[in-house]
């Protein structure tokens, strides 16, 4: 559509007072976890770590894929826990991502480079953990409304929650409400993520959640919206479990529903 | 050099921007027409008017008040028929001087709107970065498919609507971020200009972007404090008007310049459309943060 859209320009948000690791479930006790990453300031470095593999949080950090393959690699070869890997240098160095482009310290282009560096390290490691029998911090199906072509930030969501370590199934654009159901019925706990840019197709994410209901999963899955025309207000009107305004944010919700 | 053959339709009032929005929720009705007194006088050609979700009898009652202060054609902002049709109806054309709003915007997914032509006469911004081929809708990734939305469009416009002409038609290509371009929409965009600039039978046509979308999520300054955003518009419509480029949604505040080769916005651009994926978004962060 031609309308103009500072309306998503990231939004500064209050900067936050701690540095939390996010749990892949069959990860370290949470305390020791905590013990581990909680930080007031950022970055982490060299000796907050067990091992020597600060390269791999540097490299997610400057979008580096390159170098992020070269240590994620020199690391399994060296016999490294990939589930290490990823609780200490890689789902830290995205939160970093995340805590910078909150603070206007990085913008869309570093979101997107840091979640390919970190795609690249997950995509060689996570057949590892899945032989382990670890599973990815959630399970998300993102697309935009039935009616609606736009993608752009559908697809910064998309990227984000991926190098937030969550598996994503994007199901694209113009989705209709039963496509999702299908595929947030293969398991539960699925959280689907909607994206609208237009006031004439936003109102289709209620017929999602309708289908949802009718479909007998509301109640084991969540709804995530977003898009320039989305509000709090309306995410509440719909009954939608959250709202998010930018992509990184988006990551920090995912994480609240699963 | 300033650009004296650029016409900007003012993009301001447009519930989608977070200030404009703020008071529209406070019914803040003055605030609004503050904003298109302020459009009027710096410069805009036309007053966009987007009134978000709201009823059509809000546009309706908008549009009204807004040609109060203004003897600036509108631009009525809205892909909502209902709210379209409100607007275009209480449209005064004598008191734009007898100048046709333009309806921003219709696709080959809302081309009904096209019979809204009966109502008032407008100009359409039609969006060809989508299309509807074979009863699917998709959007456009490719020069030749935008190209292809191109012809459909105008010709369905110049078909259903008597009267109207190449000169009502305005092309809007769709212009995307180029900080989250990855997948070469630049690359589209630049090759369907060309294509739809060389063929004759869009004569006469105008073609704008919503060029706020071009540099949206990126800083406002480089580190030497020179600007980012005005800098990579500016270089955006100094590679396109040669192509046809003579209309933007856009701000009146920015001060767009046809920029010189060398410039470092111009290079930029010039190089991320040598560039393909990720690599463009680099090329994009070396310019901001260098």
């Amino acid at each position: 559509m031609a309308t103009p859209s500072p309306e998503r320009e990231p939004k500064l948000e209050s900067q936050r007072s701690s540095y939390s690791p996010v749990d892949w479930q069959g990860a370290l006790p949470t305390v020791i976890m905590e013990g581990l990453y909680t930080l007031t300031t950022s970055p982490c470095r060299g000796e907050r770590f067990m091992s020597d593999y600060t390269e791999l949080y540097d490299a997610i950090l400057a979008g580096n894929a390159k170098k992020a393959e070269q240590v994620t690699k020199a690391a399994l070869a060296e016999k490294v826990d990939p589930s290490e890997l990823v609780k200490k240098y890689m789902i830290p160095a995205m939160d970093e991502v995340g805590k910078r482009f909150e603070c206007n310290e990085y913008f869309v282009p570093e979101l997107l480079i840091a979640a390919r560096a970190m795609k690249t390290s997950l995509e060689i490691i996570t057949p590892l953990l899945a032989a382990a029998g670890a599973e990815p911090v959630g399970r998300v199906v993102i697309g935009t409304v039935q009616g609606d072509l736009h993608d752009i930030g559908k697809n910064l969501v998309a990227s984000m929650l991926e190098g937030g370590g969550f598996q994503v199934i994007d199901l694209g654009v113009d989705v209709p409400p039963e496509r999702f159901v299908e595929v947030a019925k293969e398991k539960d706990g699925t959280i689907v993520a909607l994206s609208a840019l237009l006031t004439t197709t936003m109102s289709m994410m209620k017929n999602v959640i309708a289908a949802l209901e009718k479909a007998g999963l509301r109640s084991t899955t969540k709804v995530m919206i977003g898009g320039a025309p989305i509000t709090q207000q309306y995410a509440d009107e719909i009954g939608a479990d959250g709202y998010s305004d930018n992509a990184s944010a988006a990551v920090a919700l995912a994480r609240k529903l699963v | 050099m300033p650009i004296s053959n650029l016409t900007i339709i003012g993009e301001t009032i447009n519930d989608s921007v977070p200030s404009t929005k703020k008071l529209f929720d406070a019914g803040d009705i003055d605030g609004i027409l503050e904003l298109a007194r302020m459009q009027d006088e710096k410069g805009a050609a036309y007053i966009d008017v987007n009134v978000g979700p709201r009823s059509a009898e809000f546009m309706a009652e908008m549009v009204c008040k807004v040609q109060a202060v203004t003897a600036k054609p509108l631009s009525i902002d809205t892909p909502d028929p209902a709210i379209a049709e409100a607007g275009l109806k209480a449209y005064d054309r004598a008191r734009a001087g007898g100048k046709k709003p333009i309806l921003n915007s219709i696709s080959a997914l809302r081309a009904e709107m096209f019979d809204l032509y009966k109502v008032c006469p407008f100009r359409p911004i039609l969006l060809v970065s989508e299309n509807v081929i074979d009863g699917c809708s998709k959007p456009c990734h490719t020069a030749d498919e935008t190209y292809q939305a191109a012809q459909q469009l105008v010709g369905n416009f110049l078909a259903r609507c008597p009267g109207a002409t190449n000169d009502d038609c305005i092309i809007d290509p769709g212009i995307a971020p180029i900080g989250s371009d990855s997948e070469g929409n630049i690359h589209r965009l630049v090759a369907a200009m060309e294509r739809i600039h060389a063929d004759p039978k869009f004569a006469g046509c105008h073609a704008s972007v919503g060029l706020s979308n071009f540099t949206v999520m990126l800083p406002s300054k480089r580190p030497d404090g020179s600007p980012v955003k005005g800098a990579l518009e500016s270089a955006f419509l100094t590679k396109v008007m040669p192509l046809g480029l003579d209309m933007v949604i856009g701000s009146v505040k920015r001060n767009y310049n046809l920029l010189p080769p060398d410039h470092p916005a111009m290079v930029c651009l010039e190089d991320c459309l040598k560039q393909k994926g990720f690599d463009v978004l680099m090329r994009v962060r070396d310019f901001y943060a260098s």
